[in-house]
């Protein structure tokens, strides 16, 4: 498939592309390569013919163009912290890393809305509009490190989801360079420009239509104040009760997380914040708005807490995001992933949705599965949404244990689409989750979204191998060995 | 093909009349008939209740109406989840009914709801005053199932609140205008019903007052759920009726939530604003006025030839847009925080009059980041004013994403932007 193979058109790709971005903004020796050959979802690898980095939307253009002549695939990258191998260079080819168009363009909180580059870091965003009254309101627990470019490119989400939305919410324009090297410019700093949603439609497309390099976000304003529960359940399904009956007193809470026993016990050996280990399920339950509310708010919630079975461990009362007691807490939960590394050398994250009221069935079915494949299982979960990540831990030296988590991980989100859900909430198809499709969607769905993708990317030269099953199934292993699946 | 002269088979918009208006009783009668008429060359015109069908371009080809509303059921409702999944053909009021049952609601407006189905409502994404807490159309739909000019049920996302598994069609749908394929199916979030509601009612003498009123809303210790700009006929016509002044600019800001919440951000918000008379609405009265706000906008009238147009520009840029429309031949309601003027002439105007002033505001407009579109205009006249606004560079991808779903243009043809 890919020209850029063979010794020779190789070192054709990386001069010219030199020319583009100069020489210290492309990389082809095999020992830097070897970073880029997977993302989050480490079972499957890849390696890009040259990962390229460049700084203006010309260059990405030129880059394009460049790769349209040559025949050669590319795929856009940010920090490549995604969980489903979205970024992950199927058959080689020019990786464009868009960690160097890294500019905050414009902030205008006359009329709410940022214009950023695709490669800045979400939480730099956050840092910009500190002190400003304003935020950005996507959240994902990995914001400290994905870029905006990449929350666009998967639609994520976070913690904060349930009363905010996800990034499709909150994206008002983009620029997009399609394959062909054109630069389409949707939406803008205004609602409701005439014509379809393409910017919705370009929001969550997974790197499939084209390189965004730029996006226009909206700006949402800072609550006046909140307060954080925790609340200690004997199991999940007294915790997932609280959560139904929170929602049904008419409280629709910004965060809604739940920690199972295994989770708990991996944070509080890594952060020490007293969380009782021996507790069945942990909720992280978050509501904010005007002060004036909020103690009436936390009452209702720490009285269906009680009623449930459970009790309040902490009441954090809050003005801003910043003070300490406050961080803490969301830090050992959104470091949740770091915290399961003291457990397991290797883990895998997966990212399925159920109605939710169906938790305490899910993940029944979950500890069912591990016990069936002998895998351990930890859950953390967004269970207001019903986004649940459950994390199965393994060694990936481990041919034969590789090969049961990722039969026990299907099994999972066979059991997410069989009551209602869906198989990610927000990391994506990517590689990982393709042959799922067939099962969410009918064939017209498909050939429609098939036909969609020709509008933009029609000879497949962007992001080949994603998210869409093809058929065909030319996909290049180029680094065997390492892979999981049979 | 020949146009039909009469309004035997029913009526498109426009001046145009359907060949026929067929009501199908299920999502499969109604792909047979899509099949059965595409294939015979007719264009296919999706209706629901049938209050936008003047909105948007002429029909383009003879063709039939496809009647939605038989297609009225619920077909999910899990309430804890605050999701529902039902038939686009139900109305607006009959889905709130549904809901309220359970305590919960689309906050969503959208004018007619007695009348207006969903489909509708999301096909055209309509909105209103509520938009500026709670967003719009696009920021309900988690679901969507819609047949296309080749009779193929497509669906896109899902039944649950987060759920990236595919392309967004949800948003592709909606907005779209029938052209894509008519939307059959929705799943919507939900909402708990708020427990109280209020108004509060400023008056301004100034243009400059207003916009200096409207900067300070933006880091205002409250949190409003609306935030309507009306010029002084638009505050007769909505005010009037609740007893309320009508001074040369009102802002209605309009709150919802818990009890005390709201009694805190109206007793706040007076001391907030430098207006020369500041009132609040609440509960039966604050309802009452929402309503009038949610419903005066889309009013249509007949006794005189009556332009409308939808302005969206930065939020900075309202009052100024606003201060370019003659309050003797203009009403004026805006929903301020979101930068959308709706507009309607008051009486009749010479046209060349109305046409240089809409042509002013259009430029005006675009240079703040924006578009006009004419949402209403008598037929036969007002050729020279683009109902879409200004072309954008994106309608090139769009008239290649029409082409992949309707290659023959058979979807509610010449209705769109840029003939879409």
């Amino acid at each position: 498939m890919s020209v850029a193979t063979s010794p020779a058109s190789k070192s054709t790709l990386f001069q010219e592309l030199a020319r583009i971005v100069g020489a210290e903004g492309v990389i082809e020796h095999r020992d830097e390569l070897l970073v880029y050959e997977c993302d989050g979802y480490v079972i499957e690898k890849s390696l890009p013919d040259v990962v390229v980095f460049p700084t203006t939307t010309e260059q990405v253009v030129a880059i394009v163009k460049l790769c349209g002549r040559l025949g050669v695939p590319f795929v856009p990258r940010g920090a490549g912290t995604s969980l489903a191998g979205g970024t992950l260079a199927v058959g080689g080819g020019v990786m464009i890393c868009l960690t160097r168009m890294k500019r905050i363009v414009e902030i205008n909180l006359a009329d709410g809305y940022a214009i950023v580059e695709p490669g800045v870091v979400n939480v730099w965003l956050t840092r910009a509009l500190a002190g400003s009254g304003f935020h950005y309101a996507p959240d994902p627990s990995s914001q400290t490190a994905c870029t905006i470019g990449g929350n666009v490119g998967t639609n994520s989400g976070g913690p904060h989801t349930l009363k905010y939305g996800v990034t499709v919410n909150h994206v008002l324009g983009v620029e997009l360079v399609l394959p062909d090297g054109s630069i389409v410019r949707t939406g803008g700093v205004t609602e409701d420009d005439p014509g379809y949603d393409l910017t919705g439609l370009i929001v969550g497309n997974e790197g499939t239509f084209g390189i965004v390099t730029r996006a226009t976000v909206a700006l949402t304003r800072d609550p006046e104040a909140g307060r954080t529960l925790l609340g200690v359940f004997a199991d999940v399904e007294s915790a997932t009760e609280t959560v139904s009956d929170i929602i049904a007193a008419g409280i629709v809470p910004a965060a809604l997380e739940m920690l199972d026993q295994p989770m708990i016990q991996a944070i509080e050996q890594a952060f020490h914040l007293g969380f009782p280990v021996d507790a069945g399920a942990l909720l992280l339950i978050e509501v904010d708005g005007l002060d004036v509310g909020l103690d009436n708010q936390a009452e209702a919630i720490a009285e269906i807490t009680k009623k449930r079975g459970g009790s309040v461990q902490k009441a954090i009362a809050w003005r801003t995001r910043k003070e300490p007691e406050y961080v803490a807490v969301w830090k050992a939960r959104k470091s949740a992933f770091g915290a399961i590394g003291r457990l397991s050398p290797t883990f895998c994250t997966q990212d399925g949705v159920v109605p939710r009221t169906k938790l305490p069935h899910i993940l029944r079915v979950i500890t069912q599965i591990g016990l069936k494949y002998d895998i351990k299982i930890a859950n953390v979960f967004h269970a207001g949404d019903g986004n649940i990540h459950p994390i199965l831990l393994f060694d990936e030296r481990d041919e034969e244990q590789v090969k049961r988590v990722l039969k026990a991980s299907h099994e999972i989100l066979e059991e997410c689409i069989a009551v209602g859900g869906s198989v990610t909430g927000e990391h994506g198809i990517g590689v990982e989750k393709m042959e799922f499709m067939p099962l969410l969607f009918s064939p017209a769905d498909i050939a429609a979204m098939i036909a969609v993708r020709a509008v933009f990317n029609p000879e497949g030269r962007c992001s080949p191998s994603k998210m869409l099953p093809t058929g065909a199934g030319c996909v290049e292993r180029k680094t065997p060995g390492r892979m999981a699946s049979a | 093909m020949n146009w039909p002269e009469n309004e035997a088979g029913g009526f498109l918009g426009r001046g145009r009349y359907a060949l026929a208006t067929d009501r199908p009783e299920s999502v499969d009668a109604l792909r047979g008939v899509v099949i059965e008429r595409t294939a015979r060359g007719e264009a296919i015109y999706p209706q629901g209740g049938r209050t936008a069908l003047d909105y948007g371009g002429v029909p383009g080809l003879p063709g039939v109406a496809i009647d939605t509303r038989s297609l009225n059921r619920v077909i999910d409702y899990p309430a804890a989840d605050m999701t529902v999944t039902l038939e686009a053909g139900m109305t607006l009021a009959e889905l709130r009914r549904v809901l309220a049952e359970r305590g919960q609601r689309l906050p969503l407006d959208a004018p007619e709801g007695d009348r207006a189905t969903l489909g509708g409502i999301f096909a055209t994404n309509a909105s209103g005053p509520r938009r500026f807490g709670w967003g719009r159309p696009r920021d309900w739909i988690i679901g969507v199932g819609f047949v296309t000019a080749a009779g193929e049920l497509v669906k896109g996302g899902g039944r649950v609140v987060k759920n990236v598994a595919g392309y967004d069609f949800p948003r592709l749908l909606t907005g779209s205008m029938g052209t894509l394929g008519i939307i059959v199916q929705l799943t919507l979030k939900t909402r708990p019903i708020a427990e109280s509601t209020a108004i509060v009612w400023a008056s301004f003498d100034r243009g400059d007052d207003a916009r200096e009123a409207l900067a300070r809303l933006t880091t205002s210790a409250t949190r409003p759920t609306a935030i309507e700009l009306l010029n002084r006929p638009a505050a007769t016509a909505i005010g009037e009726p609740s007893g309320l002044p009508a001074a040369e600019w009102t802002i209605a800001i309009g709150f919802e939530g818990a009890r005390e919440t709201v009694a805190w951000q109206t007793e706040r918000l007076a001391k907030e604003l430098n207006a020369r008379d500041c009132r609040s609405l609440e509960a039966d009265s604050a309802e009452a006025l929402w309503s009038r706000l949610v419903e005066d906008s889309a009013a249509k009238r007949s006794d005189y030839e009556q332009v409308s147009i939808v302005v969206n520009a930065r939020r900075s840029a309202v009052v100024g847009l606003a201060l370019k429309l003659d309050s003797s031949v203009w009403g004026v309601q805006a929903h301020a925080g979101n930068g959308i003027i709706r507009a309607k002439t008051l009486r009749s105007e010479e046209p060349s009059a109305i046409e240089a002033a809409v042509s002013e505001l259009r430029r005006a407009a675009v240079e703040a980041g924006g578009n006009l579109i004419v949402s209403g205009r008598p037929e036969g006249r007002y050729e020279g004013l683009p109902i879409w606004g200004e072309p954008r560079d994106d309608w090139a991808i769009a008239r290649r994403i029409k082409e992949a779903f309707d290659p023959r243009g058979l979807m509610n043809p010449g209705r769109f932007v840029g003939g879409i």
